[in-house]
């Protein structure tokens, strides 16, 4: 623009551009747009013949049932609940198998052709015990309830019923100062918040994005249900009586999972009222037509592309982190691993948030990925206390076969209830995973959008488990 | 030449004529833009066009990567842009200014306006703006199936005459009239179907007079534009990318090569 | 020691919440919006001596621009300073070459001087329209947000804002903006308070200053592109109707609205019905947008069809109550109902289906 020199005709015809606008005033922008659609609607008129009223037709009536004021909620709640349920109840098998196939059968087949042809101890912890097992985690975990939430989430898409659910919702979420889409992002954060944050792309009002960006972590993903449900199971229900154990753990991880949807609509609020107040705003929800999904090919893209993401996820993200955690347990400084020094010296730090110092370097070095959290839990919790026995040597990440095992490792890491609170309370309040942290900033193309998404639900874990810790601390005395 | 209707063997029905995306294309004898308003179907017609496989969904915007592609017809290249999908041309947003810029300097040899038959008068407005920029288009006049189902009849001879443009009709999703709309697309880039496209005054006088003058002045600078028309109304919308093509002259030529490239 | 201490104050639980409470006090102080250290630390960073300046050089061209005179007083008493530095800043303009002075009355802008002004006034009001179309900032902050900013944005950076916003010529409250060349239309129109009883006017400026009368008239919901129709004009009173509206103001507060005379042969607006009013099944057809949708909010209405002319019909509840679905070109669209109090309609059919 600066490099070349407008000629006096050129600025003559903008300057009369100019002139010409300052005459039209300040409307003229609607005489246009409204002069195309006038005649548009003319042509309409001439070439369009309507037989009844089509609003009348088959859309309408569903709507009508779908967003009725006694009906539409139950619906949504079952429709939702239903795709959960298919969700939990159809991973189990594949994960078990998957879990039995990679670390139950692959990972000692490979130890021993390792060894076998006489590979150092170093190449082949960094390469199986850290790079492959963290791999074949994630993929054992995560693949199988991605594989079946996504395709049915995308059904009830191709559907139309999805807009219908943020048309319902919209009441509330415009309360905390957010979009009823909102409410789809927050449901397909349950499945995997980097996903949710794709999701954010249906919302077209600029705060209203951001601030379902932000606030997507606080659905609990699926890389943390199994967190939540063991140590439910061992600390909670393992505090009351036997015959209520399981639907006291149940509850308490359901819990955990409505605290989190109503974080997500406070901090909405929070977010909407302060930082995010001078943003603009636009709302506007198209109710699309009802159309018969196409469920083969939707199925099989869906599945498609779900296995992409979660092998790309777990050789990009998981990897490395398999690698950094193999070797700060075995690289030694002063006769004792990275890790346990760290455990020692942030250990006074963790107990005063209830936490330990296994759990917060746990939390450090698996950003990657929320699923090899808990193996890395019990890695770190033999190394640290030394137990014999159990777990397959040092750095290598494990689970136990059974809950009691896993119990047995714990609190023999000084683990009490109110740690297994604490620790279900910051593995939802804690910084999004690596993955989602560098889906967010591709998103939003912004550092500050990026660092706020991060540290403000790990800020807000600490604050909230330091209060729950030392309040506990007064009561119980 | 293939037999225009019942167009089973039809060059495009052979996927070796099908050129995929991200293979460099070396010869590229037409190329068509792909407009239309959200939710329109506007990928599955890219899809059935290239054979490429976008991610299509019911939900407005859901399309949010552009991407080009091609085929090839009766030994010609056709190169395919899909734009994004937009309501209207007339404000700036990100969407809008590709999709105008693109459309008006680079030229596109046909635009393809994908349309929803159901909801023809709201398609109508993006069509005529396009058709203000462009006179080479065709309508497609997608959905046609729903239209069908909602006992909606549309007169397409009368639509192609007050347009001036070829209307076809199809329904992508059950990828029927594909065939006609590549035999159209053929047409319209070759020359063989002139069109005549609809242009109408606004009925503000103030407005009329204000295009008009501008038109006088830009016409004396820029002899043998066809949508001066637009460029005068572009102006007066204060458009920085035609703003730009006035300082630099460049608006006397409209080559493409002042607008580099549609990837951000 | 210190790491000592630290333990033992956090070995009591009682100590250590209220450590943690006090610890988050300065953190609050430190981010709150508006008040907060880092909100005090980006006001102050404006140099105080070039923005009464600029403020100076602004208010003089005002005075050029609406041809009244304006003092040494009238100076010192739009940039609240006492007359001994306005003196002294009116010394260092002239000095700069800004203005020139022929005693105390004669204060004149130089070319320099006036080019300077309108670079200001230039980014101020690419400002104010950049923060009421692009960015959710309520219409009371406008003005004083553009009145940091025009000190602080470049002129090129102005240029680049103004170009992606489609080089808007007016501000939102009516003025014109100056083009980079420095180009203004002459002034236009006339108070409001100097109409006669019957005549018929539009609206085309809403002075943003003082800030007090400025908020009552934003709260009448008065803006320009308005069409006004003095009714009755007594006891330093003014009576008129906006787009159909009554309005009562004394004669100062009319005096802050610039008019148009329009010729009496333009149809006379009448009060109009809103959107929200439809019972579920009515029909109407749009007759106008609110200016209060603004941006992005009015783009995303008029592409779904949200035009004048447009047939709509009320069509839909959510289970939540409030977006609506309404009928548009063929399309189910929600909008919520603090939108729908924007759009003005005429009804159509009353008859309602089921």
């Amino acid at each position: 623009m600066e490099s070349t020199i407008p000629t006096n005709k050129d600025n003559e015809i903008l300057s009369l551009a100019n002139n010409l606008r300052w005459d039209l005033g300040v409307n003229f922008h609607d005489t246009i747009i409204e002069s195309i659609y006038e005649d548009a609607s003319h042509l309409a008129k001439r070439s369009v013949h309507q037989e009844g009223d089509p609003a009348k037709h088959f859309d309408l009536k569903i709507d009508r049932i779908v967003t009725s004021r006694w009906l539409g909620f139950p619906i949504m709640f079952l429709l939702l609940a239903l795709v959960f349920w298919l969700t939990v109840s159809g991973a189990n098998y594949p994960s078990g198998l998957l879990a039995d196939l990679f670390i139950g059968k692959i990972y000692p087949w490979l130890k021993g052709a390792a060894a076998s042809i006489g590979t150092p101890t170093w190449l082949s912890g960094v390469a199986i015990d850290g790079a492959y097992l963290a791999v074949a985690w994630v993929v054992s975990v995560m693949l199988p309830p991605m594989a079946i939430f996504f395709p049915l989430f995308t059904l009830l898409e191709d559907f139309g019923y999805l807009p219908r659910v943020a048309f319902n919702m919209d009441n509330l979420f415009r309360k905390a100062g957010a979009h009823g889409k909102q409410a789809l992002t927050l449901s397909m954060g349950f499945g995997c918040n980097a996903a949710g944050v794709i999701a954010t792309r249906v919302i077209d009002s600029p705060r209203e994005r951001l601030i379902a960006i932000i606030t997507n972590n606080f659905s609990l993903c699926n890389g943390r249900w199994p967190t939540q449900i063991l140590i439910a199971t061992i600390f909670i229900g393992g505090a009351v009586p036997a015959y209520l154990a399981g639907i006291v753990s149940a509850g308490a991880v359901v819990a955990i999972a409505v605290l989190g949807i109503g974080f997500s609509l406070a901090v909405s609020w929070g977010l909407s009222k302060s930082i995010l107040r001078g943003e603009a705003s636009a709302f506007s929800l198209e109710l699309p037509p009802y159309r018969p999904p196409r469920i083969l090919q939707t199925l099989y893209t869906s599945l498609i592309d779900r296995t992409i993401f979660v092998l790309w996820r777990a050789i990009v993200f998981a990897l490395p982190a398999g690698i950094v955690i193999w070797l700060v347990a075995n690289i030694h400084v002063n006769g004792l691993s990275i890790a346990e020094h760290f455990i020692r010296w942030s250990n006074p730090f963790g107990l005063v948030f209830g936490l330990n110092g296994v759990i917060i370097l746990a939390y450090i070095i698996a950003i990657p990925a929320n699923e090899i959290v808990i193996p890395t839990v019990l890695m770190l919790t033999v190394l640290q206390t030394g137990l014999q026995g159990v777990g397959e040597g040092a750095g290598v990440m494990f689970d136990t076969t059974s809950i009691q095992g896993t119990e047995t490792i714990l609190r023999a890491g000084g683990w009490t209830l109110l740690t297994g609170i604490n620790l279900m309370l910051f593995s939802l309040l804690h910084n999004p995973c690596s993955t989602t942290i560098y889906t967010i900033f591709k998103e939003t193309h912004s550092w500050k959008w990026t660092l706020v998404s991060t540290f403000l639900p790990i800020v807000l874990g600490l604050v909230v488990c330091f209060f729950t810790t030392q309040i506990w601390l007064l009561i119980t005395g | 030449m293939s037999n225009p209707t019942g167009c089973e063997n039809c060059p495009v029905h052979h996927k070796e004529h099908l050129i995929r995306m991200g293979i460099a294309m070396d010869r590229v004898d037409y190329v068509v833009a792909l407009a239309g308003n959200p939710n329109t179907g506007k990928s599955t017609v890219f899809n059935n066009l290239t054979g490429l496989r976008q991610h299509t969904g019911n939900w407005p915007g859901k399309t949010v990567t552009r991407a080009e592609g091609g085929y090839s017809y009766a030994e010609k290249r056709y190169k395919v842009v899909d734009l994004p999908g937009t309501y209207s041309l007339l404000s700036t947003s990100t969407d809008e200014d590709v999709a105008r810029n693109f459309i008006l300097f680079g030229r596109p040899d046909v635009t393809v306006i994908v349309a929803d038959a159901t909801r023809l008068e709201r398609n109508l407005n993006l069509t005529l703006q396009i058709l203000e920029i462009t006179d080479r288009a065709v309508l497609c006049l997608n959905l046609m199936d729903e239209a069908k189902r909602n006992h909606i009849e549309i007169d397409l001879r009368n639509l192609s005459k007050d347009l001036g443009i070829p209307v076809i009709p199809t329904a992508a999703r059950q990828k029927e009239g594909m065939p006609e709309l590549i035999q159209a697309i053929e047409e319209v880039a070759s020359g063989k179907y002139v069109c005549k496209p609809r242009r109408k005054k606004s009925k503000s006088p103030k407005l009329n007079h204000a295009i008009d003058t501008l038109v006088k002045k830009l016409a004396e600078q820029f002899p043998g534009i066809p949508n001066l028309n637009w460029v005068a109304l572009r102006l007066l919308e204060g458009d920085e990318s035609i703003i730009d093509a006035i300082r630099t002259g460049e608006l006397g030529t409209l080559s493409p090569s002042i607008f580099p490239s549609l990837t951000p | 020691m210190i790491c000592h201490s630290y333990i033992l104050l956090l070995s009591d639980p009682g100590w250590t919440l209220l450590f943690g409470t006090l610890l988050l006090v300065p953190l609050a102080g430190i981010f709150w919006p508006k008040i907060g250290l880092l909100a005090f630390s980006r006001r102050s960073r404006l140099n105080r001596q070039r923005v009464w300046l600029e403020d100076a050089l602004k208010y003089l061209f005002d005075c050029e621009y609406k041809k009244v005179t304006c003092s040494l007083n009238s100076i010192a008493g739009n940039l609240h300073i006492s007359a001994d530095k306005t003196a002294k800043l009116l010394n260092r303009l002239r000095s700069m070459g800004l203005i020139t002075m022929e005693g105390e009355a004669e204060l004149q802008l130089t070319d320099a001087g006036r080019s300077y002004a309108l670079r200001i006034i230039r980014v101020h009001r690419i400002w104010e329209r950049y923060l009421a179309d692009e960015t959710g900032v309520d219409q009371m902050e406008w003005h004083g947000e553009a009145d940091l900013q025009e000190h602080q944005l470049s002129p090129s950076a102005a240029n680049q804002l103004a170009a992606r916003m489609g080089n808007p010529v007016f501000d939102p409250h009516g003025d014109p903006i100056p083009t980079i060349e420095g180009e203004m239309p002459q002034h236009r129109g006339q108070p409001l308070s100097s109409l006669e009883e019957g005549t018929v006017a539009q609206i085309i400026h809403l002075e943003d200053e003082p800030h007090t009368i400025y908020e009552q008239l934003a709260a009448l919901g008065l803006y320009p592109g308005m069409q006004v129709y003095v009714m009755d004009k007594t006891d330093g009173k003014i009576t008129f109707a906006a787009d159909g509206e009554e309005c009562i103001l004394t004669t100062l507060f009319a005096a802050s609205i610039t008019v148009e005379t329009l010729k009496t042969k333009e149809k006379i607006r009448e009060k109009q019905e809103l959107l929200s009013s439809l019972v579920l099944g009515e029909s109407a057809e749009i007759i106008s947008l609110s200016p209060n949708i603004r941006g992005q909010q009015r783009r995303r209405l008029m592409d779904l069809g949200f035009v004048p002319g447009t047939a709509i019909r009320a069509e839909l509840n959510s289970a939540g109550g409030d977006p609506r679905g309404y009928r548009i070109l063929g399309t189910t669209v929600g909008i919520r109902r603090q939108q729908a109090d924007l759009i003005y309609i005429k009804r159509t059919t009353t008859n309602k289906h089921e």
